[in-house]
């Protein structure tokens, strides 16, 4: 049992923190929401088919916990958002330099249903086949949403706003 | 109530007081017109790679060409660049990585052969991967071409 949680912790902490982060953009929020998909793991009975199998299923869950907690109604009463932006594309510890960090914010700030296809894509580099599979989508959806997400992205940079 | 009577020779039942038979005429006479335009563009397209001998691929959307930030429609292959096999390179292997949400790509650069070639692999919005080897000794030094640019500043980042 501890074992498999130290694998678990060592293979998959770090992205799926960033995942989170992307989601909840402050850090406390974020290593809740892995925790939590991790003891969801654990108990979960199903059997799983093989890694990508699992990784898939804890980024799943992992989406699913960051939107169910954004969505609560104390969440909504005590966090404040524009504050969390500011720093957010700067505490996300990508594993390699990024050289636009307004790009990320501006990334960080699209709708959900941008957001996290937009960010698997360009920064933790998943192919459409494998986001379609994480968020239960077809990948002609995941195409459009790249598509009207980047348009997205273009409006805030130049624009200022979602 | 009665069976419709259905014509053998596949022609579209005519029903009163609807208007089915008018945009089934209408659709098809736009297909008809889109069949024919596209017929004439690939002709043009064929025509231009006889005449110039040159053009080495076909059009697409979203290849990334001669210049910053410009969708054009297709990938110029210079002297120093050529298209080689995709290894899948993740970011952590990468020497150099450049993310380009807003013009739909993303690149990555590994320095190969004793730092005078760089591996670039690209990845495109529409879900393409494609694979250069840029000799960066025959790029020359003022070039507007993306991924020659960007191999240079690979080079350039790990001295």
């Amino acid at each position: 049992m501890e074992q498999r949680w130290h694998y678990l912790v060592e293979e998959y902490q770090s992205m799926l923190y960033r995942i989170a982060f992307s989601n909840m953009k402050n850090r406390a929020d974020a290593e809740d929401a892995v925790q939590e998909a991790f003891l969801r793991y654990m108990k979960d009975e199903k059997p799983i088919q093989n890694k990508e199998h699992e990784k898939a299923w804890l980024i799943r869950t992992t989406i699913h916990i960051c939107l169910d907690i954004l969505k609560s109604g104390w969440y909504q009463r005590t966090v404040s958002w524009n504050e969390s932006f500011v720093t957010a594309a700067q505490n996300i510890y990508l594993p390699y330099q990024v050289k636009d960090d307004r790009t990320l914010e501006a990334v960080l700030q699209l709708p959900v249903h941008y957001r996290n296809p937009i960010y698997l894509f360009y920064y933790e580099d998943y192919t459409i086949h494998e986001i379609a599979s994480v968020l239960n989508e077809k990948e002609a959806t995941i195409k459009t949403r790249l598509r009207r997400g980047r348009e997205e992205v273009k409006k805030i940079l130049t624009e200022g706003r979602p | 109530m009665g069976i419709q009577e259905v014509t053998r020779g596949g022609g579209v039942p005519e029903y009163p007081n609807t208007r089915k038979s008018e945009q089934t005429e209408g659709f098809q006479e736009r297909l008809r017109q889109n069949m024919k335009y596209r017929r004439q563009e690939s002709e043009e397209i064929a025509g231009t790679e006889e005449k110039t001998g040159k053009v080495k691929e076909k059009s697409g959307m979203g290849r990334i060409g001669a210049s910053p930030g410009i969708r054009v429609n297709s990938t110029a292959l210079t002297e120093a660049l050529q298209t080689v096999e995709v290894k899948h390179m993740s970011y952590e292997e990468s020497d150099n990585v450049q993310i380009a949400v807003t013009e739909g790509y993303t690149l990555k650069g590994k320095i190969q052969d004793k730092e005078a070639k760089v591996y670039v692999e690209a990845k495109y919005e529409d879900g393409r991967l494609e694979a250069y080897q840029v000799d960066t000794k025959k790029v020359p030094e003022k070039t507007q071409h993306i991924i020659e640019r960007f191999a240079l500043e690979t080079i350039e980042e790990s001295s």
